[in-house]
């Protein structure tokens, strides 16, 4: 009798695993990378990262991936590359007359190898020296905006491809079924994203892009997208609230050389494995916020009451900068009025009985 | 996953571990195995495991799973250790510590880097043919073949329907591949197919083409070719591009022969066997794949003819009053399902029918499984079901996953299925004679943990398993 059980039938039903899309943004802001060169360059780090995606494509047939190199002025597609027909066709001429060493390897591995190392040499060639003067950070909301993108364009090809539940679902209802098309469907059966960051700026590099990337990190966390953080060098903020809140693991590397192994042992399970895994977690997450006016971090800051602004100092005028309202400071910077205490003829004789009654009494002595 | 790899799995842990050793040596075959016959979590250990320089004690390794998931640790641990990828090793410190093989290690590492020089993953053909093979060629040629295969097992039984002929020739050797796998049998001039041959027309095609691929490795050991080198043959071809030309001469003799036997059944392609240059077909480059990913022009036009650019493969509508609706006219899909269905109707497009209790005992009779029916109902469900019953299921069962197929029916099948099978032999192993209650428990408890555990009777302290070696060496551990 075994066999009818319900445990049984929805094995059955659960053989279509869904195969996962992996995107990573490399954060190749040179002046970090520059600090970085004695123990990881960026050759070598792009290097294991590379076998880590290979890593990941070996996993399943369908898997993909996606690359995002998050560069000092702009985001850069690495792979794949939009329409590049003709990239690859060019590819596969120059690989069939060229060495045969290239045969040793499987072929969607090479594809992707060599285009990213082509599109990161391009993107460095390009980059003349004054781009980088006096920009330090990476265009890191860029890079997340284009991985959001990406991911929501082959969540929903894929639904399609495969007569998903949610196809009418996200198209009847417009816009405020994103979230449905997500989330409603069984976990099992859409397209498995996560995003993985590898980073190196800092955190005050990145603070004036405080509101778009708080922006990404929220839709992440609306389309149960996870984004992980491999932090090479300094301690970025927003990344560990982005990890926070979406879910994902934040490692902050104490040894850059070991990237491969942290890669493999902790970024490359998906949501599916993650489930019986223990995970690294992180209990002192940074939560603070930068403020609108000036993107300074902050501690203690002022906060609109309408619509939550965040300000390091008051706001000029006392108008909230960002809707405008009228905001009653009253006397800010003035300190606050004491209160002279009450005099204290009063007390010592509530004192004296209220003191005296409990301490005097139950003294008996030894 | 486990439905479909269970069968080439099962017959690689057959093999002896030498054999392994040499299979492991081609970095397409780490590969292959790695991504198709293991379980995810196996995948996430290999891994960790894989650029880790001292071995990981056995501690670690438990730590990092969640104490809810441990069925699935040992499981993925067992299929890891059955196939000779990790070893557990006593390190100098009396530590257990684990340790993935060294052929596997190498070889894997060797694919991930591309740093081998071994020319595992086929060599491309430089020579421009005459003329242009398209893809849709060979998916064409595939899928001809593939059928013609099917319906010679279908088509020459007692039903009605006669196999699709267009063009594609059967050849000596796919015949005696059929019978020498028990999937037909020759009943002087007629063809007869067998129990196993009805379960494995009911398949989906990839584990098909598997269950077609042991076979050959299994009858190519017999005519004397080595099964080391047909087998990483066939793992490399699973590694190859689809719509491109690899060249034949960097293979042995042995893969050569494989070559044109897989020919026959569309598995590849070549222009005649002196060809110097051979084709792999869909059916060979999605052997690592999961069947789902199948679901392309390959299965598609298997399916409804005359509409292969539409998305999915499925074609049948079963409802709830165990009313079938299947849009299709290829003579061999409604052979097959008039195999355990009662057919009312038939239009250009379309034949309808009812599954009846009488109609399933009648399949169930000629050796077909309700497990084989349910599941050939499930890869071929219309793409309107998937949608419907996925979408609605959420809202209702909370927390159990929507099933495609309508559950009244797949129950009421199981069900009829078991008014006729009241006995069910299991291969496997009894322990008992135990001196005391406490030493029956643990290895029983173990036993159950690993899923190998069929039977047990606390009284008697007795219990029955289908696998002994890891409960082996689990009491060998205790002591």
């Amino acid at each position: 009798m075994n066999s009818v059980d319900a445990s049984e039938h929805y094995e059955l039903g659960a053989i279509d695993l869904a195969p996962s899309l992996l995107t990573v943004v490399i954060d190749t802001n040179p002046h970090a990378w520059a600090a970085l060169e004695d123990s990881l360059p960026l050759s070598k780090a792009v290097a294991n990262i590379l076998v880590f995606i290979n890593a990941h494509l070996a996993c399943n047939y369908a898997n993909e991936v996606a690359v995002v190199a998050s560069h000092s002025q702009k985001a850069a597609w690495l792979y794949p590359v939009p329409n590049s027909t003709s990239d690859r066709e060019g590819d596969i001429t120059m690989n069939a007359n060229g060495a045969p060493a290239q045969m040793n390897k499987y072929r969607p591995f090479r594809v992707v190898e060599e285009q990213v190392t082509r599109r990161l040499k391009d993107l460095m060639d390009s980059t003349s020296s004054d781009d980088l003067k006096g920009n330090t950070s990476t265009m890191l909301a860029g890079a997340l905006t284009l991985v959001l993108s990406h991911i929501n364009r082959r969540t929903i090809a894929w639904a399609e491809e495969h007569g998903g539940a949610s196809l009418e679902d996200a198209a009847d209802s417009g816009a405020g079924s994103g979230a449905n098309r997500y989330s409603a469907s069984n976990d099992d059966e859409r397209l498995q994203s996560r995003i993985l960051i590898v980073s190196v700026s800092g955190s005050s590099d990145s603070a004036h892009q405080y509101i778009p990337v708080m922006n990404s990190i929220f839709a992440c966390q609306r389309l149960q997208i996870p984004i992980d953080v491999c932090k090479l060098s300094g301690d970025a903020v927003f990344l560990q609230q982005a990890c926070d809140a979406t879910k994902g693991i934040y490692m902050a590397l104490s040894e850059p050389r070991g990237l491969l192994q942290y890669l493999m042992m902790a970024f490359l399970p998906d949501q599916r494995s993650r489930r019986h895994l223990v995970l690294p977690t992180r209990e002192d997450v940074d939560f603070r916020a930068a403020c609108f006016c000036h993107r300074r971090v902050v501690n203690i800051g002022f906060v609109c009451s309408i619509c939550l602004s965040i300000f390091c100092e008051a706001p000029p005028g006392g108008a909230c900068l960002t809707c405008g309202t009228e905001l009653d400071i009253g006397e800010y910077d003035v300190k606050p009025a004491l209160m002279k205490r009450k005099k204290k003829k009063k007390k010592p004789a509530n004192g004296t009985s209220a003191a005296g009654t409990p301490v005097s009494t139950p003294t008996p002595g030894p | 996953m486990a439905a479909s790899t269970s069968r080439p799995l099962e017959y690689l842990e057959g093999l002896p571990g030498t054999t392994f050793n040499k299979l492991y040596q081609q970095p397409s075959t780490a590969l292959a195995i790695f991504r198709r016959m293991l379980p995810d979590l196996a995948k996430c250990f290999v891994m960790a495991l894989l650029y880790l320089k001292d071995p990981l004690p056995m501690a670690d390794l438990e730590l990092w799973v969640n104490a809810e998931s441990r069925k699935q640790r040992d499981n993925a641990i067992s299929i890891l250790g059955r196939l000779h990828i990790l070893q557990s090793k006593l390190s100098d410190e009396k530590v257990r510590t684990y340790v993935v093989t060294d052929p596997f290690a190498t070889s894997l590492r060797q694919a991930l880097t591309g740093s081998a020089d071994t020319l595992s993953f086929g060599v491309l053909s430089n020579t421009p043919d005459e003329y242009k093979i398209s893809i849709d060629f060979l998916d064409d040629y595939a899928r001809r073949q593939w059928e013609a295969v099917l319906g010679y097992m279908v088509g020459t039984s007692a039903f009605e329907q006669r196999g699709p002929r267009d063009g594609a020739s059967l050849s000596e050797g796919v015949k005696q591949l059929l019978q020498a796998g028990h999937l037909v049998e020759l009943r002087g001039r007629s063809v007869d197919i067998t129990k196993d041959g009805f379960g494995f027309v009911l398949q989906d095609v990839n584990t098909q083409v598997w269950h077609i691929l042991i076979l050959y490795v299994q009858t190519a050991e017999a005519i004397g070719m080595d099964s080391v080198e047909v087998l990483s043959f066939l793992f490399l071809l699973s590694s190859l591009e689809l719509g491109r030309s690899y060249e034949k001469k960097h293979l042995t003799p042995d893969q050569v022969r494989t070559l044109s036997g897989l020919a026959d059944f569309g598995i590849v392609y070549q222009e005649s066997p002196e060809a110097t240059q051979f084709y792999p077909t869909r059916l060979a480059t999605t052997l690592t794949s999961d069947s789902s990913a199948l679901s392309n022009p390959v299965t598609g036009s298997m399916g409804p003819a005359g509409q292969p650019g539409s998305s999915g493969s499925g074609f049948i509508i079963i409802e709830t009053n165990y009313r079938l609706y299947a849009y299709t006219s290829s003579p061999l899909q409604i052979s097959l399902i008039s195999l355990f269905t009662n057919l009312k109707y038939r239009f250009p497009n379309l034949v309808t029918g009812k599954v009846t209790r009488q109609s399933v005992r009648r399949a169930i009779e000629m050796g077909i499984t309700a497990d084989q029916i349910i599941s050939y109902l499930l890869t071929h469900a219309h793409p309107q079901m998937r949608k419907h019953n996925a979408g609605h299921s959420t809202s209702n069962t909370g927390g159990v996953p929507p099933s495609v197929l309508p559950p009244t029916v797949t129950d009421q099948i199981r069900l009829w299925q078991l008014e006729r099978d009241r006995l069910r032999a299991t291969a496997g192993f009894l322990f008992k004679d135990f001196t005391n209650f406490a030493e029956y428990q643990a290895p029983c408890q173990y036993a159950a943990e690993v899923g190998v555990l069929v039977w047990k009777s606390d009284r008697k302290r007795m219990f029955f398993v289908t696998r002994h070696e890891q409960v082996a060496a689990f009491l060998k551990n205790r002591k």
